[in-house]
């Protein structure tokens, strides 16, 4: 059965698309991760073009952190503060990012700065998961605990215009929250990445956010960040599909919940190295994408300037 | 447009001149096509007659061109620069079809001479852009040739040496396929009749590709009012969250 993409202007096999999005929920439910590196990938592996794929991703992460959102709200585990002051950088790096993007596509190399963007991101983040989580499983295997990492006072600490945050029992400066959400905002624009698995690491080993309030707090951002690129990207560039967005969350959310499911089941340090060669794994299929000799030397686009 | 213009300019003047000696009717099966939400490509067919025809005298032949809404067309080639393939030089193609299909009842090089196909733009060999941004028209020559090898590829252009039949000594028709991925705009579908190796009378006819129903109405307010429909797009998305958090914990 073909549904026909207004926007991107092709006709996809719906119950394909639907199956992506389920299989991306699914994993993301699993490892507790947005998913936007998988998914982005796969809509262009498929034939979306890169733009489309790019943009509309932006939508389905908002509606699958959305769900993860609101339970850690619940729990209370969400530093509203921290997350706004995190959103201005956020919103201002989605702006720079949607402009670059419409630079890209202009000059043409907008398929190639996404794939080599996601093998950078996706080749030093696989790597340094798949390390950290080989120490840990040999530091298991030997009895002794992994050595907790020590957190001395840095040059985070050094910086002016402090602010204190309560629910993180913090008193920082505001520069590195916004910093980390500007560079998320970028790549959300030009990636269409949520940027979890930049953000949640930043907020424990920079920011020194406690762990109950890091997972709360990255989600509530990334709502609100996908959120902005999604309307960004529509307005410059008319990129994000509203049909595609449509089948991709409906799979992506019911597949999320069983993704959760089957991670209760799993040990938590075996799931990480899952993580960790599958990131390796996407960044490998893009590389070889970048190295491989194309099918044809030519490419066209049309309508444009 | 004014591409297609010449040659039926060119065509009827030609008609004049031979005193209408033979006249040629055609028809399509629609004069339009509907992209729907689960359209997966349809058949054109494309018949006609000529009229006056008398038995005798040299090979006639029919040519049938659909050709869609023409476009620019930004053709970048890759070279390798550390390892990895960059898209490096760029040509813009003015004024390329979107579609291009030519039928005919005989191989076209075995009806008329290069130079008179190319007149009338017909084959692939001498479908030409309308300029090119070089000055030197040599370089867009690879360039021309990967759009029409790209098109191919996706069944956008395509040629059927016989596929135009003649059903007898005056009717004839042809089939042409109007894939899935066809853009949306006017196109026009132009019938020529060659004899001795000569156009002695041509005809066109409009169709018209549109999205229809919801499809178009997404179309137009993405490309209309985009603040809106990115925040719809939004809305959605964050509804589509909450209920599956709602309705999942439920269970």
């Amino acid at each position: 059965m073909e549904i026909y993409l207004p926007i991107a202007e092709m006709s996809v096999r719906w119950l394909i698309v639907l199956a992506m999005g389920a299989g991306v929920g699914f994993l993301s439910g699993m490892f507790g991760v947005g998913g936007g590196f998988l998914l982005t990938p796969l809509l262009i592996f498929y034939g979306i073009p890169a733009e489309v794929a790019v943009a509309t991703t932006a939508s389905h992460l908002t509606a699958s952190s959305m769900s993860g959102a609101i339970a850690q709200w619940r729990r209370r585990a969400v530093d509203l503060k921290m997350a706004g002051v995190m959103l201005a950088g956020g919103a201002a790096g989605a702006f720079a990012g949607v402009y670059l993007f419409s630079l890209l596509r202009r000059i043409g190399q907008i398929d190639i700065a996404v794939s080599v963007g996601y093998v950078v991101l996706l080749g030093s983040i696989g790597g340094l998961m798949l390390n950290e989580s080989l120490r840990a499983m040999r530091a298991a295997k030997a009895g002794t605990p992994p050595p907790p990492r020590q957190i001395e006072r840095n040059w985070v600490d050094a910086l002016p215009l402090k602010l204190r945050f309560r629910r993180s029992r913090l008193y920082i400066s505001v520069l590195p929250p916004i910093a980390l959400g500007f560079i998320v905002g970028i790549l959300s624009a030009i990636l269409g990445v949520g940027g979890g698995f930049i953000i949640v690491p930043a907020m424990i080993y920079f920011l020194r956010m406690p762990a109950n309030v890091v997972m709360g707090t990255s989600l509530v951002q990334i709502v609100f960040v996908t959120a902005t690129t999604t309307i960004l990207q529509a307005v410059g560039n008319i990129t994000v599909d509203i049909v595609l967005a449509f089948v991709l969350i409906v799979g992506g959310v019911v597949g999320a919940q069983y993704g959760v499911r089957m991670a209760a089941r799993m040990p938590g340090e075996q799931l990480r190295l899952m993580l960790a060669i599958l990131v390796l794994a996407v960044g490998a299929r893009l590389l070889y994408g970048l190295v491989a000799t194309p099918a044809d030397v030519y490419s066209i686009t049309t309508g444009l300037p | 447009m004014s591409r297609a213009i010449i040659p039926l300019l060119a065509g009827a003047l030609l008609v004049t001149l031979q005193a209408g000696a033979e006249d040629l009717v055609s028809g399509l099966s629609q004069d339009q096509i509907q992209i729907t939400s689960n359209y997966a490509g349809t058949d054109m067919v494309v018949f006609g007659a000529i009229e006056s025809a008398e038995a005798g005298g040299g090979p006639r032949d029919v040519v049938v061109v659909m050709r869609g809404p023409d476009t620019d067309m930004s053709v970048r080639r890759k070279v390798r620069v550390a390892g990895i393939w960059i898209n490096r030089d760029q040509i813009t193609l003015h004024g390329m079809p979107d579609y291009y299909y030519v039928a005919s009842t005989r191989p076209l090089l075995k009806m008329a001479t290069a130079e008179t196909l190319a007149r009338y733009q017909i084959g692939l060999d001498n479908l030409m852009p309308k300029s090119v941004s070089t000055r030197t028209p040599s370089k867009a020559e690879p360039f021309r040739q990967a759009v029409i090898r790209s098109r191919a590829r996706a069944r956008l252009y395509a040629q059927a040496p016989t596929g135009v039949e003649f059903l007898s000594y005056s009717l004839f028709r042809t089939r042409i396929p109007i894939p899935a991925t066809v853009p949306r705009g006017e196109y026009t579908a132009e019938v020529y009749l060659f004899r001795d190796g000569t156009v002695i009378s041509a005809q066109t006819t409009p169709l018209f590709v549109d999205q229809t129903g919801l499809e178009r109405r997404l179309y137009n307010f993405a490309h209309e009012w985009p603040f809106a429909y990115g925040l719809v797009t939004v809305m959605m998305a964050a509804l589509l969250g909450w209920l599956s958090s709602f309705l999942f914990r439920r269970q």
